[in-house]
């Protein structure tokens, strides 16, 4: 090692090109834009299920972010348009996620509004799907005698039902399911909006 | 590679004190200099490919930008064409005895706002058009048409078959829109009369009112509050069998179509996980009367082209199919204007695009399997991708269900 400075200098430049490239850069260019027109900020109950949603680490096997129909059938799913920057303006860190071993969440709310659903669904995904591989969260509900006025009981088929008892939601369910009803990005994104389009093709897609 | 430099006159035994190691110049192999060149050249052409990508993408958008003004300017006639004449027939004579001639009407020679007023609320009930009466059901075009967009086409049929010159403004659909906001069909000619303009003269009455008359409990209990696991199906469906995403509209779908999917999720045959659960928890005469509020629901369309779809394809397939792909028309069987037809052929007007999409991918995917003799799966196989979505955008287009006497109850 008789070249420690050049060799020291090199590696940084790399550095600092990756940096500007892959970090700065795009910060210039999604710093300026506004909201999309129709999102709105969430709502603190929203805000405190997102923080359930990050630390039950939903993000590892759910992705929020459709993609445009060149790349994938997203919108045949049902899962809505291609995502642009704006529509991530009031999320702080993003859940963009990576992983689609379940289904894109982005326009969840659009897709599967009811809430009685969502306590059924994320208490035992068995009890609808028998093929689900999605984890059930018994510790977000407790099992009680008699459902106090003003709980949320979740309806369950009988198998699934604690005998003689009703199984209900703790607060951080209903403000996970508060959470998920919020994502719902199905307005329009205006044609300017910043967004993936390295997948574009000429004419139809595909 | 390190070598031992000897030098000349080294002592036999102890350690060589002149001992310098040093590293031998040797070239780069020539492969390491292949995999960077190759690696440079597949950068640059990710890098213009990329570059082309980002250009088609935004030339796209400007397309679009551009082409929804144009869309918007489509002159009366062009909107009379696509709209109206498939009913109304494109010289607007009507067919006898089922469909009411515009030309030489006097609803579309009596004050702009009979005109206005019908576009924009439809008619469910008899009308009296020139001394012959017709049982009239004609859709509402308030929730998929703008208001200059119903101004140029009601211009458009006063001036050519009504004989007056004067223009109606979007201002005053507007006005027309907010007089009568939130109520549905007109019932009949003789309502019209009553509350629009008298001069339309005397009209076929339709009889008592009904609407709302479906008020069975136990079913409304279903739709809002739900029971067990058959959750409220307006928690999904909407409080106005709407739908939304790939959530199908309901409302005005057949009651004997209903039904069927009903038992059909129960056994299989159409595969949904979610509609399995809840109709399992339901009677069969909780299906039924499921299926009766549903068909006799009327909701204005919240459906619009979202899957980038070519809509003139779309009505294309949908009016006249495409016998080169062994394609029929959907409305052949769905009915005119896809209103669909009772008991077996669901409407398909305003219905939702993801659905429809995920319906005719499931056709084909095995996932829906409960079509007679086979015959959607047919159609769904011979249907490209971009023909899938071009039909489903297009029938998101057309306005809802109209109103259906038989039924009235």
């Amino acid at each position: 090692m008789n070249r420690v400075i050049p060799l020291g200098i090199l590696a940084l430049a790399i550095l600092a090109f990756a940096t500007l490239m892959l970090v700065i850069l795009p910060g210039i260019q999604i710093r300026t834009e506004a909201p999309t027109p129709g999102l709105r900020p969430y709502s603190e109950a929203e805000l405190r299920g997102r923080a359930v949603y990050v630390s039950e680490g939903c993000v590892y096997c759910h992705s929020q972010q459709p993609r445009s129909l060149d790349q994938a059938p997203d919108g045949e799913r049902g899962w809505g348009r291609a995502s642009v920057a704006s529509d991530y303006f009031y999320d702080q860190p993003h859940q963009l996620g990576t992983m689609r071993t379940g289904p894109d969440l982005q326009n969840v709310g659009a897709r599967l509004p009811s809430e009685a659903w969502h306590m059924t669904h994320l208490y035992q995904p068995r009890a609808l799907y028998d093929w689900s591989v999605m984890p059930a969260y018994p510790y977000l509900f407790e099992v009680k005698d008699k459902a106090a006025p003003g709980d949320v009981v979740v309806a369950l088929p009988e198998r699934y039902a604690p005998e003689g008892k009703v199984v209900v939601a703790k607060p951080r369910a209903r403000d996970l399911v508060a959470y998920l009803r919020s994502l719902d990005r199905t307005f329009p994104a205006p044609p300017t909006a910043v967004r993936d389009d390295g997948y574009s093709e000429q004419g139809e897609p595909r | 590679m390190i070598r031992r430099k000897r030098t000349q006159a080294a002592p036999p035994d102890g350690p060589e004190e002149t001992f310098e190691p040093y590293e031998e110049f040797r070239r780069i192999p020539l492969p390491v200099y292949w995999i960077a060149i190759a690696l440079a050249i597949w950068g640059a052409v990710t890098l213009w490919d990329n570059a082309q990508a980002v250009g088609v993408g935004r030339q796209e958008r400007a397309e679009q930008i551009e082409e929804t003004p144009a869309a918007a300017l489509n002159s009366g006639a062009q909107i009379f064409e696509a709209r109206c004449s498939t009913c109304h027939q494109p010289n607007a004579v009507g067919v006898r005895s089922a469909i009411p001639p515009l030309a030489g009407s006097r609803f579309v020679a009596a004050d702009p706002a009979v005109v206005v007023q019908i576009l924009l609320h439809g008619i469910d009930g008899p009308i009296d058009v020139g001394g012959r009466t017709f049982d009239a059901h004609m859709p509402s075009f308030a929730s998929v048409l703008s208001d200059a967009e119903l101004a140029r086409v009601a211009t458009h049929v006063r001036q050519t078959w009504g004989g007056d010159r004067q223009e109606i403004t979007a201002a005053f659909v507007r006005v027309q829109r907010a007089r009568f906001a939130g109520r549905g069909a007109w019932r009949g000619g003789e309502e019209l009369a009553r509350v629009v303009d008298p001069a339309l003269g005397p009209q076929p009455s339709a009889g008592p009112a009904v609407i709302s008359a479906f008020a069975d409990p136990a079913v409304l209990r279903l739709v809002n509050q739900g029971r067990g696991e058959a959750w409220a199906c307006s928690s999904c469906h909407g409080a106005a069998g709407q739908g939304g995403a790939n959530i199908p509209r309901l409302a005005g779908l057949p009651e004997g179509y209903i039904v069927k999917q009903l038992q059909d999720y129960v056994t299989g045959r159409r595969r949904n996980e979610s509609m399995q659960t809840v109709a399992g928890a339901l009677t069969d005469a909780e299906r039924r009367g499921l299926a009766r509020y549903y068909s006799g629901l009327r909701a204005p369309s919240t459906a619009k082209p979202e899957l980038g779809g070519d809509v003139s394809r779309g009505e294309q397939l949908a009016l006249y199919g495409d016998w080169s792909r062994n394609l029929p028309a959907c409305f052949s069987c769905h009915g005119p204007s896809g209103f669909g037809v009772a008991p077996g052929f669901p409407s398909l007007a305003a219905q939702h695009p993801a659905y429809t999409a995920s319906q005719l991918a499931a056709w084909v995917g095995g996932g829906r399997n409960n079509s007679d003799v086979q015959l959607m799966n047919e159609v769904a196989r011979n249907l490209s991708d971009a023909d899938r979505r071009a039909v489903a955008d297009y029938l998101a287009t057309l306005p809802p269900v109209p109103a259906v006497t038989q039924e009235r109850r």
